[in-house]
């Protein structure tokens, strides 16, 4: 277990380091307007002054070193054009709160919709609960989250009255960017746990568990449920993922102050180190949640490391 | 002496000497009649254990008793049809023309969606004004204004309404509005005519109690429905309609805040959007089957390539869409290629998968043993087991495609304006949602996409169903 773990972290670690390099290389190659507040007022000199002065005109792996060395620090450089000179560490700390507050009242939400919805249709399976979270399920897979957010936006705060824009005071606009958020999570938790379910309740003990005459409420709580919920252990951070490119969206769309909304933000000023530095954050965001799912696994599921000797992943 | 027994075979022989030449004297049998091509029998069939399964026609069988996926395939049809006809269909505006007003030359903006060009329409006789619209050849713009009364002109009313007032001026009679925007100077008793009244305002006189106008601007009308008259009017011949534009084609899903057709829009994007869609399925197939029959039939290939995998596999797809779009200039081919990039790590993952699994089966270390190529073992033996899951998958990576474009162009990284797609018109629709009228630019694009994303969707899933030999039974 312990060797598992360790060969993941490493390789986890090696897919940041990849990543980071990547993303510092391909964003060198962006034009150079990209570092300056003025670029249009500014003449050859100061342009010369200032790219030296961020160390733009060294060799590119020099750079990169020196990009590694600040990180190890907690530095992510400066921005440029977003709020000219203010470190991005800073500027990121400001914003990342509100974030991770909204990540995970939206993660609780969705295994608070998701688990019900997944255990109602795995109990009625081919009936009405069934068919609605079928239709629910296809449709959050099939249809563009921007197009669903945008309607729920839209009629939702005509609806509960409620205004279009967030207000971190107002409790009420906290609603609707929490649900739009939780929606992709609750269809695939309901999906993989009604699978999970369907299979357990086709195995022997369930048939020995009804030969015996236990009830059938208590055979999908205490065993089915059991079971069927250890696979979905992974998921759990994996969700972290489709939060990701969710809060994107929907921080834009109900201006909310957070990270999400700050990468659409600084795309749209073509702030080189910003755009940088959250990408590089996402990523390793993305990759924690991965690492942390199959971590889970193998902590709760022993016979996980023996498959990855096996080379079956 | 003959014994017994031999006179009995004598006798014995003699018999059968003679049936034997009484049944060659028989007509011969018809040569047809001796071989008879035996009909499909299928409890005898089942007996000698043969069994006419063929995985496609059970496939589609399968597949063609999912009646709502059979639906969403011929909506699907329909839809890719049309959008490709709908620039060819006559009356269609061009998606990018920006409509002006023929007299005002202002652009035609927020029109609400039509079916029909028609504002009113006149009974016949009915007299108008009308000028020709200068490059509509046969379009009159036409009204019914007799004449502009300055502010605070004097006339007396002869005859008076609670909407219209008959007026006569200067020996000329015919009527003006009666409401909040006319504000005429009525006596105590308006009923007690005729008496002296003007407005502070400049105002029309109409030559009828209607007014053939559209706020203000001119109506249109075909040249041929009407009769010239001396003094320049026209007369309509028959109950004519007057149309908001020298144009019966109508502006269905209404305009855009710049004036261009959202119906030659949609469909446009809806063009564009398949486009990505079916080229990024393409590429990502094409990509990933290469890889992933490299990475499955290659063993010395296989460690290197899995953690290659595991690499890429672990940055979030958003991520690197993001990435790229930002480096590269919005265009198409940057989507395409952003897309393509992460795409086949799926496919070829499946792909090895499923080699993984049939390439060390029987027939296919005959084959390696007769000396067959490695290409053709692929080819011949080992990807026509995939077609199906390949298909699969190509389904599912379209609406993904299409979705992805869509978040692109969200977050301000997408197609320009002037190449329409589902993504930035949805994207322009965004923008005005906070005004209710507004909201049709929206919802056309919004549901024109869900309809070919869902579709897309289902009839994969349907056929991934099919395609399954466990439900072949």
């Amino acid at each position: 277990m312990l060797k598992y773990s360790l060969k993941r972290l490493a390789s986890s670690l090696i897919t940041l380091c990849i990543i980071i390099t990547v993303v510092f290389v391909l964003l060198r190659q962006m034009p150079i307007e990209g570092y300056f507040d003025n670029f249009e007022k500014a003449d050859a000199a100061t342009i010369q002054a200032k790219l030296n002065q961020l160390g733009l005109n060294d060799p590119i792996h020099v750079q990169l070193v020196n990009f590694f060395k600040d990180l190890l620090h907690g530095d992510l450089g400066l921005s440029a054009r977003y709020s000219a000179g203010a470190p991005i560490s800073g500027i990121i700390a400001k914003k990342a709160p509100i974030s991770i507050k909204l990540g995970v009242m939206s993660m609780a939400l969705s295994l608070l919709m998701g688990i019900p919805l997944g255990t109602a249709m795995a109990r009625g399976k081919g009936r009405i609960w069934d068919k609605i979270g079928t239709v629910y399920i296809v449709f959050i897979n099939a249809v563009p989250a921007a197009v669903y957010y945008i309607f729920i936006q839209m009629y939702g705060s005509d609806w509960l009255r409620i205004p279009m824009l967030f207000d971190e005071k107002n409790l009420a606009t906290w609603i609707l960017p929490v649900f739009s958020m939780s929606l992709g999570s609750t269809a695939s938790y309901a999906m993989w746990l009604r699978r999970y379910m369907v299979d357990e309740m086709n195995k022997d003990y369930v048939r020995l568990a009804r030969a015996k005459g236990v009830s059938d409420k208590k055979i999908m709580m205490k065993h089915v449920f059991r079971n069927a919920f250890v696979p979905m252990i992974q998921y759990i951070p994996t969700s972290l993922l489709y939060t990701i490119s969710g809060s994107i969206y929907i921080e834009s769309l109900y201006s909310i102050p957070g990270m999400g909304g700050l990468l659409v933000d600084v795309i749209g000023r073509q702030d080189n180190p910003m755009v940088q530095a959250i990408v590089m954050i996402y990523s390793c965001i993305g990759i924690v949640g991965l690492l942390l799912g199959d971590l889970l696994m193998g902590v709760i599921d022993p016979r996980i490391s023996f498959v990855k000797k096996e080379g079956a992943r | 002496m003959l014994s017994i027994k031999d006179t009995k075979s004598q006798k014995l022989e003699k018999a059968l000497a003679q049936k034997l030449q009484s049944d060659m004297e028989q007509p011969a049998v018809n040569e047809d009649e001796l071989f008879v091509l035996a009909e499909y029998d299928n409890t005898a069939a089942e007996k000698s254990g043969y069994s006419n399964y063929s995985y496609w026609q059970s496939t589609l069988r399968v597949f063609f008793k999912n009646k709502v996926a059979v639906f969403l395939l011929f909506v699907l049809l329909g839809l890719l049809l049309f959008t490709v006809l709908q620039p060819y269909l006559p009356g269609q505006y061009p998606a990018n023309l920006i409509n002006n007003h023929p007299q005002t030359g202002k652009q035609i903006s927020n029109l609400s969606p039509s079916l029909s060009t028609v504002y009113i329409k006149a009974p016949a006789g009915t007299q108008f004004n009308a000028t020709e619209v200068k490059g509509y050849d046969g379009w009159y713009a036409v009204d019914n204004v007799l004449t502009s009364l300055k502010a605070r002109t004097k006339f007396d009313v002869v005859e008076y309404g609670e909407e219209w007032c008959k007026i006569e001026y200067k020996g000329q009679t015919g009527y003006v509005k009666n409401n909040f925007q006319t504000k005429l100077k009525l006596p105590d008793d308006p009923w007690q005519v005729p008496y002296e009244s003007r407005s502070n305002f400049k105002i029309d006189v109409f030559t009828a109690p209607v007014e053939y106008a559209n706020s203000g601007n001119a109506l249109y009308a075909e040249a041929s429905a009407f009769t010239i008259n001396e003094d320049g009017t026209v007369t309509a011949k028959a109950e004519t309609e007057l149309r908001i534009l020298p144009s019966e084609n109508a502006f269905w899903f209404g305009t855009n805040n710049i004036g261009q057709d959202l119906w030659a829009r949609v469909w446009s994007g809806t063009r564009t959007s398949l486009f990505i869609g079916f080229t990024v399925a393409i590429c990502e197939a094409l990509i990933g089957i290469f890889v992933g029959v490299l990475w499955g039939y290659v063993r010395k290939l296989d460690r290197l390539l899995t953690e290659v995998y595991n690499v890429i596999d672990n940055i979030p797809n958003t991520i690197i869409l993001i990435l790229i779009s930002y480096i590269m200039k919005p265009s198409l081919q940057t989507l395409i290629f952003a897309m393509c990039l992460t795409g086949w790590l799926g496919m070829a993952r499946f792909i090895r998968n499923q080699i993984v699994i049939i390439r060390d089966r029987d027939y296919n270390l005959a084959s390696r043993c007769l000396g067959t190529s490695t290409w053709r073992i692929i080819l011949k033996n080992l990807l026509p087991y995939l077609v199906s899951v390949i298909t699969l998958r190509m389904a599912l990576s379209i609406p993904g495609a299409i979705g992805s474009e869509v978040f692109i162009t969200y977050i301000g990284l997408g197609l320009p304006v002037d190449t329409p797609s589902l993504g930035n018109l949805i994207n322009e629709g965004r923008k005005l949602i906070t005004s209710a009228a507004l909201r049709y630019q929206l919802i056309f694009p919004a549901i024109v996409l869900s309809i070919v994303t869902i579709s897309f969707y289902i009839i994969g899933n349907a056929f991934a169903d099919a395609a399954d030999p466990k439900n072949h039974v």
